[in-house]
């Protein structure tokens, strides 16, 4: 998912599963992070009062998460860093839910501990890690790149926990590790730090076998500096730290397995199993119970008194003090932490996760003692708390997509979707319902009807279509065309649990043929790429649950032969189109080769050879079934069918060739063109509950609003009113800015512009076209060039009404209602939006892989706005100050389209729907900015080649002198630029403040909103707008936008000339001109990294910028 | 099945029962079957702990390709680890193989090695150019742990692990659960098996630079390099003889990638030299413990993966509630 997309999401009543596997909670006691089997991270607010609410899910792990710990200290910027199975490790920034780092490595870790030595490490240290693996791996806190190990030269082997001691007397930070063997190791931390900066090989300083197995956990009693506790699996032991000494040994109960502790204080120790109970002991020191001449004696002599592990053994003895329990229905294993904080506000919190996704809390008492009569004393669960709660406790938020289906079953029940499919192109969305029906309706409408207030009565009026066919739940569709334009519009394939496929025609709506496969469920539904084609025409598979594949012809409708002989579940369908073959890579990692045109068994291979035949087949097409089950390959295939290659994305606004190469061949593998608006139907593992994400492309919908008027426009259309030309050319401006990045969009756009002669164009020559300005045009004409070569075909017309509902709806979601009525109001009148139900689930992508989405109940989570319920969708109290900061920093002649308040509304409603989403997409780029340039920067580093990190940055300054360049083409408007650079610097210095995307977007939204309408507000409002009909509408528009486009047009032309004569001479004047702008951006990496030490928060990229807005405008 | 026709109510009764049966009864006879299986797979890794007390037992193995005799090897191997090797050249100019045998065994008992591991290694090598003899052995106070076994071995006692938590008095309540049991479980079965059937893939460099080229007495000649690696059932060892390749050669230098097995006439650069394989000798030996062991992975792969089915042939009937 990319940063400009918004997203949406319809969660339904049903949480998606989260079986805790990691859990943490942050330092500022304020939030809760639990990782998942599933793969997903989850945020959940804490309050003061220990209640507990989730806030968002974290998507970007594929696979189980392993670990979590924190990255940073924690007070100056709250990172957490999480690992999984696949080896892959993310930074993530837990106030905002954005993913800040990442990579992967071959290693799986399944412990990290952070460790940062302020006086001898610069940068922002290390993590400390261990997993399966020999020995410790050092992984720099920051890139994530490998620093060096640990190695140990006694008896290497994988390392179970860990734990850094910070021991004040002896001044030395070291790390304490039991291997899984059960040998304890200590490296020296603090005194090795320049060795391992130096790459040389630091070995352990100590070793001791422990004599036990499964090691869970390892910690230090820094009260007394003395003690070491060791957890194993089946007992708890307390050794002597000087000697390592064994002082007690405590045996668990027959059944029952210890899965970790901490120290509590001097002498108390809390022990948790995996079964969800835990134990305080009070260790017991003879020496103190015999008087206090003894204790001051032995504290006296301490030091020199001998350790002896012997006379110490028999004076250590434990009590149990207090427990803890779960109630009755408990499901293993249980993952649990303590949390010791000695700060005030802070409590002393137990805390454990469940898989069933079940967060419980207890408070610690400061003093836990027992019952009088010495019996343990229980002590009670304070909070507990699942993801389900928050979807019941907030069902308004958790509309489902599908939820006014219901209505049509009678009122039996809510509907269950096994499976659904997003039709781009018709804009339908195709539900598999659990009792074998098949719905089709309208996406957008269902949106708006689940989302918008009033969506009742678009409930009632909703067009839809049921197909009934199946009679048991339909559980994978099919919608060929979506795949290949060369197959049949009209049909959809459905597979269901009773392997029965059947293949419908979606506008009449009957049955063209029913498939019996009698092969167990229907997992997967399947396309052969085009290349491969048998007998010229594409082949479905389906794949069944009892591990055999089906191959069907649909054009002949005919079974062509189904492969059985599978033992375990497929994962990979591979072609090899030239001999025919279907290769069928299986979950124990053996391969099938089937010869298609007979059905027989080709070959059989495991092992070695296996992988050998799947590699080598790859240049031929491939399908993985399992990508359609995992959340985070969704986005990968979304990614794919969004045709904006990523590494063009981050390069900046002009990729170096041999990105190009890379992006095109991207472009290509991606047929099917999204609109602006898609449906993503999202699945999690081991579960049938399904969600939606609505996803609304801001540049897309810009450019499709215009486009789509240019498409249907008709030349005849004059122009009204004196003001327009001037709008377009500020217009114009933008509309460059939006073309940057949008190579494959505006791929259609040069042959409208040869067919449309620019005739109409008043001549604008004014010679105020700059430099500047022509160095824009030559950049825009290299994007021309190379969006010719990746996208030759025009985009698909996309249905008007549609792209201007989408921009609607998403309006709606990013408005605050509630702030203020008559606002409200106005905004339904004038703008002829509807108002939310509740507040709306957003989404935030960080990069293509990795995006967060807000649970129901986000909005609860912040303390100050429980109390204001008329407030709805605001995200936080921040947006109102800073949505006053943009007004005051917005000049009453801004770049709103004045001076239209007296045209017809409609012409109004629509310039303005287009105004605000491009102030939208420009806001989220602005604010984007830092992460992106981060990433580069650090991806720069990482390659160490001098060349990419000259570059890399350089393309993005040139990006953003863009935006200058473009404010200040607008010089035949003075005052302008002027205000334009004063919000730009403003929403940089918000970015520095650490504020979300999301919140400034929404401040942006509001005082824009506000400012506009504010005009309306005066003026009466005249009774005519709401019967004016859609086509005018549409007219009105399109002269608007054409005039845009001409505009664009001559000024195409006009650098096109000049490029043409002088071309080489020009660009480099440009690029000078260019550098000569932003010589103070260039000297940016310099300055962030003297910044860098003493700012918390956000990437400090432009706090230079951020200087000069306090001093200006805050 | 293909009937198309959705469960009755006593059929859904019926279901439920054989369900619940599933559940109580079979799932846990399925993991004391899988239980008794990998406990008997890690007997063969000999884990410390598991039982067997004392250091663990040493096996030789005799290394020898069929065609070629150009290297003999003995390697000796406790645990996961090898701790005697000797290489030897073409059998006809030593000592007959009994022989041989009985230096290598005389020399382990001079040794007490606290650890398992890969101890003693004897290389014998013929020289193509001058029929010159060369032999090797590990130097005595060295140990070289099979990284591939110790992992293997690991994963093992990871699934054990899992599966012990979860005995007879442990309820599972819905067969999410024991997918996601045996999803973990089978995700270190398969890490199992792959560490023993895909053997690192090194680069030339890294096999230099590799503990295991330090570990012979005499020091091996800077034109030799030895890999000792697990490939399935089979202990290899492959001895790499080197040439350097002259600066104003005119061949192309260009630097082989990673692999298991070079061929002959892979480059690399090493220090400032640049050299190039001449000969490869791999010869290699069946470790039936070893291959035990695979069976035992495979075997309870396909139980953990049947039980799965079973499970998933249920969720066919009431797919909307956590089953």
């Amino acid at each position: 998912m990319r940063p400009s997309l918004q997203a949406v999401a319809l969660w339904g009543k049903k949480a998606p599963s989260h079986s805790i596997t990691a859990i943490m909670i942050t330092d500022d006691q304020q939030t809760i992070v639990t990782g998942s089997q599933e793969g997903q991270l989850c945020l959940w607010s804490l309050s003061p009062e220990l209640t507990i609410s989730a806030k968002e899910l974290l998507f970007g792990h594929s696979a189980s998460v392993t670990c979590l710990a924190r990255a940073r200290d924690f007070s100056k910027q709250p990172y957490v860093v999480s690992a999984d199975e696949n080896g892959e490790m993310c930074v993530w920034n837990v106030t905002n839910g954005q993913c800040v780092e990442r990579t992967t490595h071959p290693y799986r870790h399944t412990a990290i501990c952070y460790y940062h030595c302020s006086f001898r490490m610069t940068g922002e240290g290390w993590l400390l890690c261990c997993g399966e693996y020999q020995d410790i791996l050092i992984i720099d806190a920051k890139t994530l790149a490998l620093v060096h190990t640990f190695t140990s030269s006694q008896s290497p082997d994988w390392i179970n926990c860990m734990c850094v001691v910070h021991s004040m007397r002896i001044q030395e930070d070291s790390l304490l590790v039991v291997s899984v063997t059960g040998e304890l190791k200590v490296w020296d931390l603090s005194s090795s730090i320049n060795s391992i900066q130096e790459k040389q090989d630091v070995y352990e300083k100590e070793s001791k076998f422990l004599d036990s197995l499964n090691c869970r956990t390892i910690r230090f009693c820094t009260y007394t500096e003395r003690l070491l506790l060791v957890v194993f699996s089946k007992c708890w032991q307390i050794y002597d730290y000087c000697d390592f000494s064994l002082l007690r040994t405590e045996v668990s109960q027959s059944g029952q397995f210890f899965a970790g502790g901490e120290v509590l204080a001097a002498h108390r120790i809390i022990i948790w199993t995996e079964d969800g109970h835990s134990y305080i002991y009070q260790l017991l020191n003879r020496w103190a119970q015999m008087g206090a001449a003894y204790k001051t004696f032995s504290g006296l002599s301490k030091s020199i008194y001998p350790a002896d592990g012997r006379v110490l053994k028999e004076t250590i003895y434990s009590h149990l003090l207090c427990s803890t329990s779960v109630q009755e229905n408990k499901s293993l294993p249980f993952v649990m932490g303590y949390m010791n904080e000695r700060k005030e506000p802070f409590y002393k919190v137990l805390f454990s996760g469940e898989v069933s996704g079940r967060i419980t809390l207890w408070h610690i008492p400061d003093v836990p003692v027992s019952k009088f009569d010495g019996s343990p004393r229980e002590i009670p669960i304070t909070t507990t708390w699942t993801l389900q709660d928050n979807f019941d406790k907030h069902h308004i938020m958790s509309q489902s997509i599908i939820d006014y289906f219901s209505g049509f079953k009678g009122g039996t029940g809510t509907v269950v979707v096994t499976s659904s499919e997003y039709v781009p192109s018709l804009d339908k969305l195709v539900c598999g319902c659990e009792d074998g029906d098949i719905f089709i309706t309208q996406a957008l409408s269902a949106a708006k009807a689940g989302l918008l207030e009033g969506g009742s009565l678009l409930k009632d009026s909703l067009p839809y279509k049921v197909l009934k066919g199946h009679h048991q739940s339909v559980i994978s569709l099919l919608y060929p065309h979506g795949l290949s334009s060369k197959l049949d519009q009209s049909w959809l394939v459905s597979g269901d649990q009773d392997s029965c496929v059947i293949m419908w025609d979606i506008f009449t709506e009957e049955i063209l043929h029913k498939f019996f496969l009698e092969a167990g469920p229907v997992t997967n539904l399947l396309m052969s790429p085009e290349n491969f084609r048998l007998r010229s025409d594409q082949v479905v598979f389906c794949v069944c649950s009892d591990h055999s594949v089906a191959l069907l012809h649909l054009e002949e409708k005919r079974f062509l032969f189904c492969a059985r002989k599978h033992l375990f579940p497929v994962r990979m369908i591979k072609w090899h189109p030239v001999e025919n073959f279907l290769i069928v890579g299986c979950a124990d990692d053996s391969v099938y080769i089937w010869e298609i045109e007979t059905g027989t068994l080709e070959r059989h291979e495991t092992g070695e050879r296996a992988r050998i035949i799947l590699n080598c087949c790859d240049d031929s097409h491939f399908l993985k079934p399992e990508s359609v089950l995992s959340v985070a390959s969704e986005t990968h295939k979304h990614k794919s069918v969004e045709q904006r290659p990523s590494s063009s994305f981050q390069f900046g606004p002009i990729p170096c060739p041999g990105l190009q190469v890379e992006s095109s061949c991207k472009v290509v593998n991606a047929k099917s063109f999204s609109g602006p608006f898609n449906v993503l139907p999202v699945k999690t593992k081991w579960s049938n509950i399904g969600f939606h994400i609505l996803l609304f492309d801001l540049e897309n919908l810009v450019e499709l609003l215009l486009m789509t008027t240019i498409c249907d426009s008709d030349p005849s259309n004059s122009f009204n009113g004196s003001e327009i030309p001037r709008r377009a050319k500020s217009t114009v401006e933008k509309k460059t800015l939006t073309l940057k990045r949008n190579k494959t969009a505006c791929g259609p756009l040069p042959a409208e512009a040869q067919a449309k002669p620019a005739s109409e164009t008043p001549a604008q020559g004014d010679n105020s076209i700059t430099v500047s300005e022509e160095t824009d045009g030559i950049k825009r004409q290299k994007k021309m060039k190379s969006s010719k070569k990746t996208h030759p075909k025009p985009s698909r017309k996309v249905d008007a009404n549609l792209i201007i509902d989408a921009a609607k709806l998403l309006l709606s979601c990013l408005l605050p209602w509630g702030v203020d009525n008559e606002l409200d109001n106005l905004c339904i009148k004038h703008l002829n939006i509807l108002k939310l139900q509740g507040p709306v689930s957003l989404g935030l992508a960080s990069n293509e892989d990795h995006f967060s989405l807000m649970l129901p109940g986000w909005d609860l989570c912040n303390a100050e706005m429980k109390k204001d319920y008329s407030k709805v969708n605001l995200f936080s109290n921040k947006v109102l100050d800073l949505s006053n900061k943009y007004t005051s920093a917005l000049p009453n002649q801004a770049g709103m389209p004045r001076g239209l308040e007296n045209n017809r509304d409609s012409l109004h409603e629509s310039n303005t729907l287009v105004y605000l989403l491009r102030r939208l997409f420009l806001v989220n780029k602005l604010v984007n900015m830092p992460v992106e340039l981060a990433h580069e920067m650090d991806s720069s580093f990482k390659m160490e080649s001098v060349h990419n990190k000259m570059k890399s940055p350089g393309n993005d300054i040139l990006h953003i002198s863009s935006f200058y360049s473009h404010l200040r083409n607008g010089k035949n408007e003075p005052h302008i630029p002027e205000a334009d650079i004063s919000l730009l610097k403003l929403i940089s210095c918000w970015r520095d403040q650490s504020v979300q995307v999301t919140e400034a977007i929404q401040a942006v939204l509001l005082a824009e909103v506000q400012q506009h309408l504010k005009t309306l507000r005066k003026t009466p409002v005249n009774s005519q707008p709401r019967s004016m009909t859609e086509n005018e509408n549409y007219q009105t528009m399109q002269t608007q936008s054409k005039m845009e486009w001409a505009e664009e047009l001559e000024l195409q032309c006009i650098t096109d000339h000049l490029s043409l004569q002088t071309s080489a001479s020009l660009v480099k004047h440009g690029s000078n001109s260019n550098s000569a702008n932003f010589q103070d951006t260039e000297d940016m990496p310099d300055r962030c990294v003297v910044k860098e030490s003493e700012s918390p928060g956000e990437p400090r990229h432009r706090s230079w910028i951020a200087k000069m807005c306090f001093c200006k405008l805050c | 099945m293909a009937t198309a026709m959705a469960p009755t109510v006593v059929e859904r009764i019926v279901l439920e029962e054989e369900f619940r049966w599933l559940l109580h009864d079979e799932v846990h006879a399925v993991l004391r079957q899988l239980q008794d299986i990998l406990k008997e797979a890690s007997l063969r890794f000999t884990l410390p702990g598991s039982g067997m007390e004392g250091p663990a037992k040493q096996e030789n193995f005799i290394l020898g390709s069929c065609g070629t005799d150009q290297v003999k090897g003995v390697l000796t191997l406790q645990g996961d680890a090898l701790s005697q090797a000797w290489l030897g050249a073409k059998p006809p100019l030593f000592l007959p193989l009994a022989q041989r045998l009985r230096v290598a065994k005389s020399r382990r008992a001079s040794l007490c090695p606290a650890n398992p591991t890969l101890t003693y290694q004897d290389v014998n090598l013929k020289m193509p150019r001058n029929n010159q003899l060369l032999h090797f052995a590990f130097r005595e106070d060295k140990q070289w742990k099979l990284q591939q076994i110790q992992d293997a071995r690991n994963h093992v006692s990871q699934a054990i692990y899992l599966l012990n938590n979860r005995d007879e008095s442990y309820q599972f309540r819905t067969g999410a659960e024991v997918l996601k049991l045996m999803d973990a479980v089978m995700l270190q079965l398969t890490r199992a098996r792959n560490r023993l059937t895909t053997p690192a893939t090194l680069t030339l460099p890294e096999i230099a630079a590799s503990g295991l080229t330090r570990m012979f007495a005499p020091a091996l000649p800077s034109d030799l390099l030895v890999n000792v690696y697990i490939n399935l059932n089979k202990l290899c060892l492959t001895v790499y003889q080197l040439h350097a390749l002259q600066p104003n050669s005119t061949k192309n230098f260009r630097p082989a990638g990673g692999s298991v097995l070079h061929s002959p006439g892979a480059m690399f650069e090493w220090g400032s030299q640049r050299l190039e394989v001449s000969h490869v000798h791999k010869v290699e030996s069946v470790i039936p413990w070893l291959n035990d062991a695979l069976v035992f992975f495979t075997v309870s792969l396909q139980l953990c993966q049947q039980l799965k089915d079973k499970i998933s042939v249920f969720s066919s009937y009431w797919s909307y509630r956590p089953f």
